[in-house]
């Protein structure tokens, strides 16, 4: 049975509470837990067991921008000029999923999309080899069996199940409209392929779910929305053909169906960019693109070691964490790294070349995994100076999943100056003038700062140093009772904390299923974190428990 | 369709006939009757609405005029918006209270409060980083809707979304990362890339013989998500109503030749940021200047610019500043012998960006005025004072005439006001008769008499 502590003093000017920080599947609000305690001690409470499973509202998933790019060069084929002008996506929780799961399509959204389809048929169209290729037959007009085969064949890839004989009609009545006009019927089929691509069945994954044969309180994913999910979740992209036909054999009606089915997708190679797009997002590494630091304090960063951090992060997360024999814990710990000549200048390391190379960091490095990657460290910092604060609240609120209120408002958080006779004082000495011995503010930054201090040696580009302000680093702290006396140190005390495991299951299973998950959902959580732990943290053990999971194959009968 | 039609032509040729824009009068004599407020052949000149939101506040102590009325004098982190040309088009509004929702989370309640009028929309009740939206739409988007409705006042795009400075925010909601909102998580994102806004306005169109086929398709389109509709729940329901609006916008300029409009300089393909030092007036001065045009085109009616975000990342190099606004503005101190100097210089800096703006419209011709005389314009940032994160003494600036319905060139000195009666003021000012707007505390049926002729 868990076992729950609650860190911190809590005042008023702090409001909030941390709450229950183990407890799984929380939809927020105050928890269950234990209030505050005046003397800032700790609690120990069990939480309570998790009410019975009730599944999620189905979803209504906006294609992201990333997923609409891999599923039309999935549908139409290499060598096309993909579309650059698309919205943005709006992450919520973390997410795109779930943004694009909460988020319409506005007036500019439609005129992208209706651009973007007409462009992408065009180019098919306008090539006579290409377009016969693409239609798999010569129509002789809009009536001609051929016409209706291809929209009930390139229709099922697009929108991810079979067409009823109503849309094959409406789409059929398209290219016979346009026909008519322009007196010619590849035109039409053109148009009709880019309507294809502007159809809510497309630009939206409809996963609503329909009533389950064998329980009466739930709605069931059918196979082809199961497979909708499966594919979005392992490849980042449409279902290939064997998924959708397995879903018309019902093959995704039973656990050891969506099992193996889950297993051929993680064997592909295809399953790597599709699951690193749950890290970079985790990571939240597209803001390495364009990271900027100070020209003064950093005169030695370059606008293309960005780009090169998030490469090295990606590497990392493939090596140690994907395929058999992953393990997410080392991700923490790893001695690898990869780096090229622009990581080499951050890393003090030898000319590496224009590539990014594997190096192992010996045993007296300072370097263990991604906490003290030149990316993490560059992204949770300011453009001039670390932040413990940042570096602290990303371990807290996303790797153990524990809630840390947002700031009060009418504080003055800034940094005091050093008092002029006192002589120089570290960052850290600063914070904790600031944040740790003022009571406002203690509260929330005794979760975040102490942790951060741990990666103190390392400045705002990740760069190893040991001294700050001309005073030695004191990167010593704990982490929830345990002690630490370096990063090294710290990331060993994360890897073991009992929370971690918990925690990237939760997260991996919002961006799997794009919503935020609700209390009905905590016993599939546990669920799913338990086959996790168990393989040692491999991580297609979490995908398939997450896959074949009740969370994931079930939906909230709609009211 | 351009109401204007071929004749526009003419008159737009001057204003693009060089880098000064003052033009020849009496070519423009023949465009406008003799009164030079109506278009000669019949139609009046049209009102513009936008917002220009820059992000987290400014520093009462260099902004609040002095006087109050006529004599105002700017402090000066507002003076590039007091050149004798623009004065008289400019009202600082201040000593307004957000009442919306004080001090709630001040970036967040100040943002959806200001272009709203009520409390935001909290994403899902969560005790970490707050996700929120607005929970209705933003002041834009309710002129928008109204103007489209009307075929007398619809423009071929119902509004116009441009950013301005990246986007470094952070995950906290659709609050942060977007201004123009139809509803709660329902947004008009902006566009950052000056060519793309060009391409799309003044780029080669589609064929006019393709707009019978794209109807075709677009019905399909309709019926496929009216049939999908049938299955969802609530939520989501309005979700597709949202759509089948968005598909209706492009509907609406089916059919319709584009306006023979002359064509603003084509912008860079790209705005390098060399040491990541972003372009900032660069860009603000192409945008503006597209926007311009496209109001000249009647193209638009509506525009909103995201000059900066709430919170903003942005990093003021050209300010002096090393790090992004929002930290320096927590960092810099303001006691001792430094008053925030980076701060002060990025204040500035902002607005010297809505100078040129407002100029640009002013300088513009259109009747015997200008294209800022037919503008109202909501100047705002999301919160008082960026150190201390308030809500009190909202910063508000107004600019332009609605077309002889605003009062403007003075400084309206309120006594702790609910900064959504300017809103209704401004609503009133472009024609919309509700006797209230916004909810919950921020509700108002207070129009300020002042502010209107």
């Amino acid at each position: 049975m868990r076992r729950t502590s609650v860190f911190c003093l809590f005042l008023s000017a702090c409001s909030g509470s941390v709450g229950d920080p183990s407890e799984l599947g929380t939809d927020g609000g105050p928890g269950p837990g234990p209030g505050p305690r005046e003397d800032g001690g700790t609690v120990v409470v069990e939480p309570p067991p998790p009410p019975p499973f009730a599944p999620a509202p189905g979803t209504l998933q906006r294609l992201t921008r990333t997923r609409y790019l891999s599923s039309v060069q999935d549908l139409l084929g290499p060598g096309l000029n993909w579309p650059t002008d698309l919205e943005v996506d709006t992450p919520l929780f973390g997410f795109t999923s779930v943004g694009a799961s909460t988020l319409t399509i506005g007036p500019r959204a439609a005129e992208q999309y209706e651009a973007a389809a007409m462009s992408l048929a065009h180019q098919i169209f306008t090539d006579a080899t290409r377009r016969e290729a693409f239609v798999g037959c010569v129509p002789s007009g809009a009536a001609d069996p051929c016409v209706r085969s291809f929209l009930g064949r390139f229709g099922e890839r697009a929108f991810r199940r079979p067409l009823s004989g109503d849309e094959l009609d409406r789409w059929q009545l398209v290219v016979t409209n346009i026909e008519a006009s322009l007196r010619d019927v590849w035109t039409g089929l053109e148009l009709a392929t880019a309507g294809l691509l502007q159809s809510p069945y497309f630009l939206y994954r409809v996963e609503v779910g329909s009533p389950d044969p064998a329980d009466a309180t739930r709605y069931r994913y059918d196979g082809y929305e199961l497979a909708t999910r499966l594919a979005y979740f392992v490849w980042g992209s449409t279902p290939d053909d064997e998924l959708l036909a397995a879903a018309g054999r019902g093959e995704l009606d039973t656990t050891a169906g969506v099992e193996a089915q889950t297993r051929r997708l993680l064997a592909s190679p295809r399953s790597k960019d599709g699951l690193l797009l749950f890290f970079f997002e985790h990571l939240k590494l597209d803001r390495l693109e364009g990271l900027t630091k100070s020209p003064t304090a950093f005169p030695q960063f370059t606008p293309a070691m960005g780009p090169a951090m998030r490469d090295e992060i990606l590497r990392l997360v493939e090596a140690e964490v994907l395929g058999e024999g992953g393990d997410f814990r080392r991700l923490l710990t790893s001695q690898r790294g990869f780096i090229n000549d622009d990581l080499a200048r951050i890393y003090f390391m030898p000319s590496a070349g224009p590539q990014l190379t594997e190096v192992n960091h010996p045993a007296n490095s300072p370097r263990r995994g991604i906490l003290t990657t030149a990316g993490f460290l560059a992204l949770n910092a300011h453009e001039t100076i670390s932040s413990p604060t940042y570096r602290g609240r990303y371990i807290r609120q996303s790797l153990l999943c524990q809630d840390i209120p947002p700031p009060p408002a009418n504080v003055n958080p800034t940094v005091p100056e050093a008092p002029v006779n006192s002589g120089p004082q570290t960052f850290r000495q600063r914070l904790e003038a600031l944040h740790l011995s003022n009571p406002t503010c203690a509260g929330c930054h005794q979760l975040m700062d102490p942790l951060g201090f741990g990666l103190e040696g390392f400045d705002a580009i990740g760069a190893y140093r040991t001294t700050d302000n001309g005073l030695p680093i004191n990167a010593s702290g704990t982490l929830d009772g345990r002690a630490f006396k370096n990063a090294a140190e710290l990331v060993e005390v994360l890897a073991d904390h009992r929370d971690l495991g918990a925690c990237l299951a939760k997260v991996t299973y919002r961006h799997a299923t794009g919503h935020k998950e609700t209390t009905g959902e905590t016993r599939t959580l546990r669920a799913v974190t338990a086959p996790f732990v168990e393989s040692g943290y491999q991580f297609d053990a979490l995908v398939v428990a997450i896959a074949t999971s009740d969370g994931f194959r079930y939906a909230k009968v709609p009211e | 369709m351009s109401k204007f039609g071929l004749e526009r032509r003419t008159f737009l040729k001057g204003i693009l006939g060089g880098a000064a824009v003052s033009i020849g009068v009496p070519a423009l004599d023949a465009m406008f009757d003799g009164n030079g407020t109506r278009l000669a052949f019949g139609q009046a000149i049209p009102k513009r609405f936008g917002i220009w939101f820059f992000g987290n506040g400014i520093r009462r102590a260099h902004w609040i005029p002095d006087q109050a009325g006529p004599a105002w004098v700017a402090k000066e982190e507002m003076a590039p918006l007091a050149t004798a040309e623009l004065r008289p088009y400019v009202t600082p509004v201040t000593g307004m209270v957000m009442m919306a929702d004080p001090n709630n989370h001040p970036h967040h309640s100040g943002m959806a409060g200001i272009f709203t009028g009520q409390r935001y929309f909290l994403n899902g009740n969560v005790r970490d980083t707050i996700s929120s939206s607005f929970d209705a739409p933003s002041i834009d988007q309710v002129v928008a809707e109204r103007w489209q409705a009307d075929p007398a006042t619809r423009a071929p795009y119902r509004s116009l979304e441009v950013g301005i400075c990246r986007f470094r925010g952070s995950d906290e909601g659709t609050t942060f990362q977007h201004l123009s909102h139809n509803g709660p998580n329902n947004v008009n994102p902006a566009e950052y890339q000056p060519i793309r806004l060009f391409q799309r306005l003044f780029g080669t169109p589609l064929s006019a013989q393709l707009d019978q086929a794209r109807q075709s398709v677009l019905d399909a389109v309709k019926a496929d998500t009216r049939a999908l509709k049938q299955r969802l729940g609530a939520s989501d329901k309005a979700r597709l109503d949202q759509h089948l609006e968005s598909i209706r916008s492009i509907e609406l300029r089916l059919g319709t030749t584009r306006a023979q409009c002359a064509t603003p300089a084509r912008p860079d393909a790209t705005y390098p940021e060399p040491n990541g030092q972003e372009p900032i007036a660069e860009k603000n001065r192409v945008m503006s200047d597209i926007l311009a045009m496209a109001m000249a085109c009647d193209l638009t009616r509506v525009f909103s610019v995201l000059f900066s975000s709430a919170g903003a990342g942005t990093v003021f190099w050209m300010a002096g500043a090393q790090n992004g606004l929002h930290q320096i503005a927590h960092d810099e101190r303001a006691q001792g012998p430094e008053p925030q100097p980076t701060l002060h210089a990025a204040q500035v800096f902002t607005m010297q960006q809505f100078a040129y703006f407002l100029e640009r419209l002013r300088t513009t011709p259109e009747g015997a005025g200008n294209l800022l005389d037919s503008c109202a314009i909501l100047c705002a940032t999301e919160l008082s004072e960026g150190m201390v994160h308030t809500n009190d003494e909202f910063p508000i600036v107004l600019a332009g005439r609605a077309g002889g319905a605003m009062q403007s060139g003075f400084h309206y000195r309120s006594n702790r006001e609910n900064t959504t009666n300017v809103l209704l003021t401004l609503l009133r000012a472009v024609g919309d008769p509700r006797p209230s707007f916004g909810a919950g505390t921020g509700l108002s049926s207070t129009v300020i008499p002042s502010l209107l002729t």
